[in-house]
């Protein structure tokens, strides 16, 4: 099993860098929904490994409540918003892809050499699929930053949210139901909450847009 | 005496085979998008008729624009000749040959690019720089990925390689070797001038790189440069399909059946890669020149990546 789970770990790693070398809103979220099944597929084998071994059903259930949550719903309700606001203009990012995935790369050797320096019952160890968990962390943090565009950066958040996700699956193996549900119910939350000061800031700059037209014309 | 039978074997397998691998993509593709197609022989009657024609050369060319067939399909046939279709009759092994057949490759790449320039046309001269250009974006990464095989299996000989990746049980469930499997298979694409990076299809003025390079070619000389180009790429596949899915340790009889065996399922499997290609160039869609930069950052930090993963778990 740990085998599955550390190729599954390079893979989710291997995702946030396809999103950070993306372009376009649709292929974030589509990159978004790819890594979300990733995440769903961890926690599914994690779930059937418990269920094995402790007879427990938790953590299938997580794996589905993710399955609903973040490969369909979150990723239409994306779609949704993108569709509302229709950015034409594309480029939203501040400096070249290669040099932002350069970066990304920095943030992975950052998360490889710090990782071992925390203290506790894990110190001085290294672990692959933490590392490659935590780097999520730091890369959803860093694509926050480094967009223009509000849907860029709650693509970003929702990034973060699957590293610290993953960063306790990969853990702890496990953690308790009540706490997986409330983080999940926070998510839903933000990511409403987004949606609404979206379409809210568009059309802020929509009213701007259209005066400056006038001004040219008149 | 023996080598003389397996260098025999291998370049028949590679020449017999290259032009099918293309037949096949064109075929998938063409299935993919409701059409019948070429049957998947095609290549080799447009061979056989490229090469009973005589070809026309501008009187402005230099020997370099003659010489440059032969260059690139003698190239193509001596990296053939470093990477074994099967461990049981591999030709020629010796340490550092795979960093020699990435360079043997540049030869022939660097004398298509010297060609294209030769005739003075302006196709030639664009088709020339992009070449040039793509080429030295991928081959770091090339590189990166190469070494970390290497690192990996304690070799530089590709023969070797594939033996030490044989001990290894199911070799892409590990990260390393995931993450360096994806590097190459950009690479590939890359390399071989596939839909992202280039179309193979088309002679749109404003996207091609291969096609555009071999634009003054007619008759046999064309019929040579295909060929090369197309055994360039099964070079790639077997590289790929015999390091990452190695087969011949499940073979258990010995001599020349054991050979036959290992050759059909490396056909098996090569035939398998060509789908997976084709696939992928149906789901995909051709960058914008200034966006190969992008792909060959990911590939290179793919197999950076890859070299990273190796070092943590050291397995």
């Amino acid at each position: 099993m740990e085998n599955y789970l550390d190729v599954l770990s390079a893979l989710i790693l291997f995702s946030s860098f396809a999103l950070v070398a993306n372009k376009r809103i649709i292929s974030y979220i589509r990159t978004f929904q790819l890594q979300a099944c990733l995440i769903a597929l961890t926690a599914g084998i994690m779930g059937v490994n418990s269920f094995l071994k402790e007879g427990k059903i938790d953590i299938l259930v997580v794996c589905a409540i993710i399955l609903i949550l973040k490969v369909y719903y979150i990723p239409r309700l994306l779609h949704k918003t993108y569709a509302g606001v229709e950015y034409k203009v594309e480029k939203d990012f501040f400096l070249n892809i290669p040099i932002l995935i350069f970066i990304c790369c920095f943030l992975v050797l950052f998360a490889y050499f710090s990782i071992p320096t925390i203290g506790g019952s894990m110190a001085g160890n290294v672990n692959i699929q933490v590392v490659n968990s935590f780097s999520l962390v730091l890369i959803g943090f860093f694509f926050m930053i480094s967009r223009k565009k509000a849907i860029g950066q709650i693509v970003g958040f929702l990034v973060i949210e699957n590293g610290i996700f993953i960063t306790a699956m990969f853990s702890t193996h496990g953690m308790p139901f009540i706490v997986d549900v409330g983080v999940f119910i926070d998510l839903i939350t933000a990511v409403l909450i987004m949606g609404i000061m979206v379409t809210r800031i568009s059309d802020q700059f929509e009213t701007i847009d259209i005066n400056q037209l006038k001004n040219l014309r008149g | 005496m023996a080598i003389v039978i397996y260098i025999t074997l291998q370049l028949v397998v590679m020449i017999l085979l290259a032009p099918l691998v293309n037949g096949i993509i064109k075929k998938v593709k063409a299935l993919t998008q409701k059409r019948e197609g070429a049957p998947v022989l095609q290549m080799y009657f447009d061979l056989y008729k490229l090469l009973k024609k005589s070809s026309v050369v501008s009187n402005v060319t230099s020997w370099i624009f003659a010489a440059t067939p032969y260059i690139v399909v003698s190239s193509a046939l001596t990296a053939a000749l470093l990477v074994p279709v099967t461990t049981f009759a591999s030709p020629i092994a010796f340490p550092f040959d795979i960093i020699m057949m990435v360079y043997i490759l540049a030869l022939g790449r660097f004398f298509m690019c010297l060609s294209a320039l030769d005739a003075g046309s302006t196709f030639g001269g664009m088709g020339a720089s992009r070449e040039a250009m793509i080429s030295s974006l991928i081959e770091p990464s090339l590189l990166i990925s190469i070494f970390t095989i290497g690192l990996a299996s304690q070799s530089t000989s590709i023969n070797d390689i594939m033996l030490a990746m044989q001990s290894v049980s199911l070799p892409l469930l590990r990260p390393a070797f995931t993450l360096t499997f994806i590097a190459l298979f950009i690479i590939l694409i890359a390399e071989t001038s596939r839909i992202p990076v280039d179309d193979p299809s088309t002679h749109l003025e404003l996207t091609m790189v291969h096609e555009a390079m071999v634009l003054e070619y007619s008759g046999r000389q064309l019929a040579l440069i295909e060929l090369g180009a197309a055994i360039k790429q099964l070079v790639l596949i077997t590289l790929i399909v015999n390091v990452f899915l190695p087969h011949d340790q499940f073979i258990a009889y010995a001599g020349i059946s054991g050979v036959m065996l290992s050759l059909l399922v490396y056909l098996i499997k090569v035939i398998g890669f060509a789908v997976l290609i084709a696939a992928f160039e149906a789901g995909t869609v051709k960058f914008r020149f200034f966006s190969i930069p992008n792909l060959a950052a990911l590939s290179f930090i793919l197999a950076f990546l890859g070299f990273l993963q190796y070092f943590v778990l050291g397995r």
